[in-house]
């Protein structure tokens, strides 16, 4: 498992727990990030707390816009965007 | 001047007297069916022809609440399900005696005459073709808005008002049909009610309580083609795996700013589709709409305004004329038009080059998907909260939600120098939640780690008042017998309500702790 997949995941575990929600979610490539437990504005929690933990955004890095559906592509976005 | 009911407009936009206008959960309705609408609600409801609240949190009960009462009622209140009860009471007290129609009873409804709609709304089955009651008022319609300063007020909107911007089809055909995505209870979730009647193409309006992928399933079974939503939702739409196919014609967008990263997603999504974003308030109305597929609007605007409104630029801020709308607040003399009739939007703009770009409010409220919320008022809310000493709110941008609330926060317990991790500040937010104001609109907060200053700093200056003014405090954990140690007051003052840290008692405050 790479670094940043697994900062992403501790992070979501975070907010997920601060969620109140009681159930851990398996986080696998093909997870659907909406369903996964986090609405859409716990995703922009998440993605506020990965700019502080990991030190970039990729949503902001990159040239096009990206809206990733599933885990594995939430994943992916970062480590493909992450500065070098 | 005699009022046209909603179902003889909807019919008379879709052309044929048979032709489906509203495809809903219990069914299809023609004009015929909804011209029936006021069989369905209580009977208590359709006795009061003065103020009616509606409250109600199935979209086709809300609906057809509208279909009925337009005409009949002198007024409509919408009050969204999820407004606090503090501040649906606080709404109550400014409208007189008034029936308030809901699907569910809540406390805040004892203040008016309350009527529950129970049960499921079935279709109703083939009866002789009769003519509605006739309409005999002209009815307006009431909206709750944070307006400038945060608490809802109501504002209130002619039908006319309501459907300026509206394209009207005239029975030709081929004409668009809008799904609803939006609250209908909302300002916005009405245009689009409206814009789906009045364009001849119908209106399709799912239940707006089920998970996105059914409700976008709805919508492609019954051929939508037009589509309003938030940049929020459209993300989220576009979020959504295996979404159900829809063949946008129209794509629109409002409630937030569109950024160039939302309209060109939609455009490679949608590429039949018009994209359109909207710019509107609740106070000014829909004012204008772009249509060039970039985020802002073009500076040109200003001399030649879109669609019979005025728009100027003053202090960085724009200003919106629009003649059919109330230009005060229901219960207050507080008026938000000058006296040449422009409303300030609060919304700051820049030029760049030939067009206009929306930076952001001027009184510094935060939109979180659409919802507005104010930093001050969470502030003081948070250092009600036992564990907090201080606290300071600012947005941060997201591209997400457009912006997220953040909330640095100076905890009131000690925390040695040596512990590593900062206090647990999730009970903060259930603290806030459970408020009451905050449960949806506020979003979250990041609770960052409490700052080591690196040195201490004189953290005051006197206003004009002879005040001392907080700005952002710090304490100095070298040098405790510092003479500039830096001292502050926690943000609880009354009167003011909080706002900018003033504290009113003369100089000579407490010690603040060492972190």
């Amino acid at each position: 498992m790479t670094d940043v997949r697994a900062k992403i995941i501790s992070v979501f575990d975070d907010v997920i727990s601060e969620t109140g929600a009681t159930q851990k979610v398996n986080l696998e490539d093909g997870t659907v990030l909406l369903e996964s437990g986090l609405d859409s504005l716990g995703f922009a929690i998440l993605v506020a707390r990965l700019d502080e933990e990991l030190g970039y955004d990729p949503f902001s890095l990159s040239s096009t816009a990206f809206y990733p559906t599933t885990f594995g592509q939430f994943v992916a976005f970062y480590e493909d965007n992450r500065p070098r | 001047m005699k009022t046209i009911a909603l179902a003889d407009l909807a019919a008379e936009a879709a052309g044929l007297p048979q032709a489906n206008v509203l495809f809903s959960t219990a069914g299809p309705w023609t004009g015929e069916t909804l011209r029936q609408a006021g069989r369905l609600l209580p009977a208590a409801v359709l006795a009061e022809a003065g103020d009616v609240v509606l409250c109600l949190a199935d979209p086709l009960k809300l609906a057809l609440a509208l279909f009925a009462l337009h005409g009949r009622a002198e007024r409509m209140v919408l009050i969204s399900p999820a407004t606090a009860a503090a501040d649906a009471a606080d709404l109550l007290g400014r409208l007189g005696p008034c029936t308030i129609l809901s699907d569910g009873a809540q406390g805040w409804m004892e203040r008016g005459t309350p009527v529950v709609w129970d049960g499921d709304v079935t279709l109703p089955g083939a009866s002789p073709v009769t003519a509605g009651p006739e309409a005999v008022a002209e009815t307006r319609w009431v909206f709750a808005t944070s307006g400038t300063t945060g608490r809802p007020k109501l504002v209130e909107h002619s039908l006319s008002s309501l459907t300026r911007t509206a394209k009207r089809g005239r029975g030709e055909g081929a004409a668009l049909r809008w799904g609803q995505l939006f609250e209908l209870s909302r300002f916005a979730g009405i245009q689009v009610f409206l814009q789906g009647l009045m364009g001849g193409g119908g209106l399709v309006l799912p239940d707006t309580r089920w998970p996105l992928r059914d409700q976008l399933a709805f919508l492609a079974a019954h051929d939508c083609n037009a589509l309003s939503g938030t940049p929020t939702l459209w993300r989220k739409i576009l979020m959504t795996p295996d979404r159900p196919r829809l063949s946008l014609r129209q794509v629109t967008l409002g409630g937030e700013v569109a950024d160039d990263a939302i309209l060109q997603s939609l455009k490679r999504e949608f590429p039949e589709a018009r994209i359109v974003h909207i710019y509107a308030s609740t106070e000014a109305g829909a004012a204008f709409s772009v249509k060039d597929g970039k985020a802002g609007f073009p500076a040109s605007f200003v001399d030649e305004p879109p669609g019979g409104i005025r728009l100027k630029i003053h202090d960085d801020r724009l200003f919106v004329e629009n003649g059919d709308v109330s230009p005060s607040y229901i219960g207050s003399d507080q008026r938000f038009a000058d006296e040449e009739g422009f409303i300030d939007t609060g919304d700051v703009v820049e030029r760049r080059g030939d067009r206009f770009l929306f930076r952001g409010r001027a009184n510094g409220a935060i939109n979180i998907g659409g919802n507005k919320l104010f930093p001050e008022e969470v502030e003081r809310m948070l250092v009600t909260h036992p564990e907090v000493r201080l606290a300071r709110v600012s947005a941060r941008p997201n591209p997400i939600t457009g912006a997220v609330v953040v909330a640095e926060v100076v905890p009131a317990i000690e925390v040695p120098d040596t512990r590593p991790t900062p206090p647990r500040f999730s009970p903060i937010a259930a603290h806030i939640c459970n408020a009451g104001r905050f449960r949806r609109s506020c979003g979250w907060w990041t609770a960052s780690r409490p700052r080591r200053p690196a040195r201490c700093r004189g953290a005051f200056r006197e206003d004009s008042a002879g005040y001392r003014r907080n700005t952002w405090p710090r304490t100095c954990d070298r040098h405790a017998s510092c003479e500039r140690r830096i001292e502050c007051r926690r943000h609880r003052t009354a009167g003011d309500g909080g706002f900018g840290g003033l504290a009113r008692e003369p100089a000579g405050s407490r010690a603040f702790p060492a972190l």
